[in-house]
């Protein structure tokens, strides 16, 4: 590529001061932004505001469990905290912080002026966000407004018939069922501008071959919420009409099924894993290559890779009910095929090791998280392999060794990756640096809080332990450790306040980052830090997978290479 | 922008815009409207009809707010472009070449088996297979039926504790399940090959038939407890080892009968020798390579 290419010429460096504005100005300004860079940080706003309110949920939850025989709270008021934590966790934490992500990165990596459909973007963003505030008004409105408030307390998967009129009075499940209905019309909206964006606004020259892998991985999870949130919003009206209109699918009194609420919620949940890691995955793609100083090692392979894992996914619902007895036919099928899903998981962590192997390696704080990601997803691959096996899985299901592991993959994969991609890219949206001392703070005190957590977590489920127990009695070999898994969790909330703070002081006191302070190759580092709202004055075009390696090494291009 | 799509959007929006500017899709709360009152209508399911009566109000307004937003042209703004340079440059300067092995790129073949050759030598090996397979069955139990339903019994748990009689008997359910289980599993033995083969070219009988089937039997022989109890408390292991080498022998020379198809590698040779004029025997093939290893294969740049 030229230097000539005027893409590259742009823009002043140095942060400007803006003129001060009304408050009314700059909440309309928000509102009524099609950008997908602001809209994108709205998601990951609004998540990170829920990721606070979930993180407190849970410390009440292990206060109530660090010593047995606890009272700490109510078992009513437990159920709540278990059913609304992992509700939030998953669809107003998850799903919007990482399709916030996806929003802001995805159109600049691959040097598109915006998403494909802008207005549909903001009305995705919206209505997930009205959905997360719906699930938390039924805390005052979940009788309705004639009675009560009551939170939803049916557990996050809302199993029948625990959601039968008869055992759910009022409209605290109704809320769940509705909150979870918006969030899934904005994750599909939001999924059909990521698909349609990469597959229709790529620059010129950036083949499919040369997309950055966090695209690739964007493209297949976009793919994966076509398909996941379908059911799930199908079984949701059905429970509706339950609820409301007198069916019967999930009452197992007049002739429904209980266990079909079960597959279509899990033909929706598992492929819901693959839809939080897959962006965790993207990040970890984009990190280690530019920490290691090398191109990522076998990039058809990733790419094959993310692929195969968005078809596999699909085919590993029932790994998740082995214990309603499936039969013999039925457990064979998805032990192998939950099992098969460790091929292409092993090659990307080969893959990633093999891009660490050689490099020039920079401890900066983005890469210390990806260091952890490895680890720690390698952990949670292994006991997931465990419990892929149905003997095994009929021991420990329901039990706190689940627990432990599916909080290694959310919390020890998705939400490290997650930190590293916070460090890594708020330079680009905020033109400052966040603060490496504080940053490093917050990685050991995360680290070493999450594995006395989880690590230890594993063992009171070993040792029979059941999950969703509202208290338990001494003696069981259980008290120890449960009081180590509490405090675990109080040191893990003092790192992610560190970070909060962090996150907060960088905007206004953090060093001047300019456009590409990690020197990294792929096109977003390629406009101002902030970015302007139409992101490239002129379309860039592009001749390798690293296109700014190839500007900086004129010399030796890796166009030569492709 | 060049003058035709000037003229072009002049003719479509019915006014100029200037060339230092971006069109960009001008903001609109309608998305936002449309969102709340979506939600305001559903929430009153819960709550009041009052609520679902604002819902629908606010879902009407956004509809045919959103309508004129984008009909009959669509709203946008111009957006000013700033100027200046912004520098693409790096402070490493130096670029190292990771140190390759001479012997690294020679592992690669230069010409491999397609996909259909280890399918078919997958199905001819299969075939193969099911000759020994049946012989120890008519010898030992007087049926051909007692290795299809002793493969077939990994998938049948209530098998478990049925005698050698019963498997000796045709069980309509064990066919199908034996012929899928073996259907499946030779192809992707056969795919194995197909792959593997290349890799080992100069003595394929030994590979094929020998090598690859005494280490397959003994990765089974490790595992077939888990997979397959059943299978394990009855299998006689001479002979499955015997059908094993019947597979690996014909499934090996299938694929070797298969016209090769050639690598990237192949690229790497001279246009001579890919023209056909000159023979790609494997002394040039090895000078080829060793010129090869001149170029950078994997490179990083230094931190300075």
């Amino acid at each position: 590529m030229a230097n000539a290419n005027p893409v590259w010429e742009a823009i002043d460096e140095t942060p400007t001061t803006r003129p001060r504005r009304l408050v009314l100005e700059v909440v309309h300004d928000w509102v009524t932004t099609v950008d997908h860079k602001k809209i994108g940080l709205m998601y990951i706003a609004y998540a990170l505001i829920f990721l606070v309110i979930a993180g407190i949920e849970a410390m009440l939850i292990r206060i109530q469990l660090a010593v047995p025989n606890n009272h700490f709270v109510s078992p009513q008021v437990f159920n709540r905290l278990f059913t609304m934590h992992g509700t939030t966790m998953v669809f107003f934490v998850g799903m919007p912080i990482l399709f916030g992500f996806g929003n802001y990165l995805v159109p600049l990596m691959i040097g598109a002026r915006d998403m494909a459909f802008p207005r549909l973007n903001a009305f995705s963003f919206w209505i997930s966000a009205f959905g997360g505030i719906l699930l938390y008004f039924s805390y005052i409105g979940g009788s309705g407004l004639y009675g009560a408030g009551s939170a939803p307390d049916i557990g996050w998967f809302a199993y029948a018939p625990l959601t039968a009129k008869v055992f759910s009075p009022g409209h605290s499940t109704d809320y769940w069922t509705l909150a979870v209905f918006l969030s899934g019309i904005g994750s599909v909206g939001t999924a059909l501008n990521i698909v349609t964006t990469t597959l229709c606004l790529r620059c010129k020259g950036m083949k499919l071959s040369r997309m950055p892998l966090l695209v690739w991985l964007y493209l297949v999870q976009g793919g994966l919420v076509f398909v996941a949130v379908g059911p799930l919003t199908a079984a949701q009206i059905m429970l509706l009409l339950d609820r409301y209109l007198g069916s019967h699918f999930f009452d197992t009194q007049a002739g429904g099924s209980a266990v079909l609420w079960m597959h279509f919620f899990w033909i929706f949940g598992h492929p819901e894993v693959y839809v939080l890691v897959l962006p965790a995955f993207a990040f970890v793609n984009e990190i280690v290559p530019v920490f290691s100083r090398k191109a990522i090692f076998g990039y058809p392979a990733m790419v094959a890779a993310s692929v195969g894992i968005g078809f596999i996914s699909l085919s590993v619902w029932a790994h998740h009910m082995f214990t309603v007895g499936l039969g013999a036919a039925g457990n064979t099928f998805f032990v192998f095929a939950t099992m098969v899903i460790s091929v292409p998981t092993g090659i990307k962590i080969f893959n990633w090791l093999a891009t660490i192997w050689g490099g020039k390696i920079i401890f900066a704080v983005p890469m210390m998280f990806c260091v952890a990601f490895l680890f720690q997803f390698l952990i949670a691959g292994l006991t997931g392999i465990m419990l892929s096996a149905a003997p095994f899985d009929w021991q420990l299901s329901a039990s706190y060794f689940v627990i432990a592991h599916f909080h290694y993959v959310l919390v020890g994969a998705i939400l490290t990756a997650l930190f590293g991609a916070f460090y890594y890219w708020y330079p680009k949206v905020t033109g400052r640096m966040m603060n490496e001392t504080l940053g490093k703070w917050h990685f050991w005190l995360f680290i070493i809080g999450f594995h006395l957590t989880f690590d230890f977590m594993h063992i009171p489920g070993l040792l029979g332990m059941p999950r969703r127990i509202y208290t338990y009695e001494a003696g069981r070999g259980w008290d120890n450790l449960n009081l180590i898994v509490s405090i675990g969790g109080f040191v893990q909330a003092i790192g992610i306040l560190i970070f909060v703070y962090n996150l907060i002081r960088s905007r206004t006191q953090g060093d001047i980052a300019g456009h590409d302070p990690w020197d990294a190759w792929t096109l977003e580092w390629a406009v101002p830090s902030p970015p302007p709202s139409y992101n490239f004055a002129v379309e860039p075009t592009v001749n390798s997978r690293r296109p700014l390696w190839d500007l900086k090494h004129p010399e030796d291009p890796d166009s030569d290479y492709e | 922008m060049d003058e035709v799509t000037r003229i072009q959007q002049q003719a479509q929006h019915g006014h100029a815009h200037q060339a230092d500017t971006v069109h960009l899709p001008e903001p609109t709360a309608m998305p936002m409207v449309l969102a709340l009152g979506i939600s305001l209508l559903i929430t009153g399911m819960v709550t009041h009809w009052v609520i679902s009566l604002l819902g629908l109000i606010f879902t009407l307004r956004a509809i045919v707010g959103w309508f004129f937003d984008v009909f009959p042209h669509e709203k946008h703004i111009d957006v000013p472009v700033e100027a200046g340079i912004l520098a693409i440059t790096t402070t490493r300067t130096t670029r190292d070449q990771l140190p390759v092995s001479a012997d690294h790129r020679k592992l690669l073949p230069v010409e491999t088996f397609s996909i259909t050759s280890g399918i078919k030598g997958g199905i001819a090996g299969g075939i193969a297979m099911i000759i020994p397979a049946a012989v120890f069955g008519l010898a030992r139990y007087h049926s051909v039926w007692y290795a299809v339903n002793l493969l077939a019994a990994g998938g049948f748990v209530r098998w478990a504790g049925e005698s050698n009689a019963f498997l000796a008997q045709f069980h309509l359910e064990g066919l199908l399940a034996a012929t899928g289980i073996h259907a499946l599993t030779s192809v992707l033995i056969g795919l194995l090959y197909g792959a593997m083969l290349p890799m080992f070219p100069r003595k394929p009988i030994l590979t094929a038939g020998f090598v690859a089937p005494l280490l397959w039997t003994g990765i089974l022989y490790s595992a077939i407890g888990i997979i397959s109890p059943i299978l394990n408390d009855r299998i006689s292991w001479r002979w499955f080892i015997l059908s094993q080498i019947a597979f690996g022998l014909v499934c090996g020379f299938v694929v070797n009968l298969q016209v090769r198809v050639r690598t990237p590698q192949f690229r790497a040779l001279p246009f001579a020798v890919r023209a056909g004029i000159h023979s790609d025997n494997i002394e040039q093939i090895e000078q080829i390579e060793e010129a090869e290893k001149t170029k950078p294969v994997d490179k990083k740049d230094d931190y300075v």
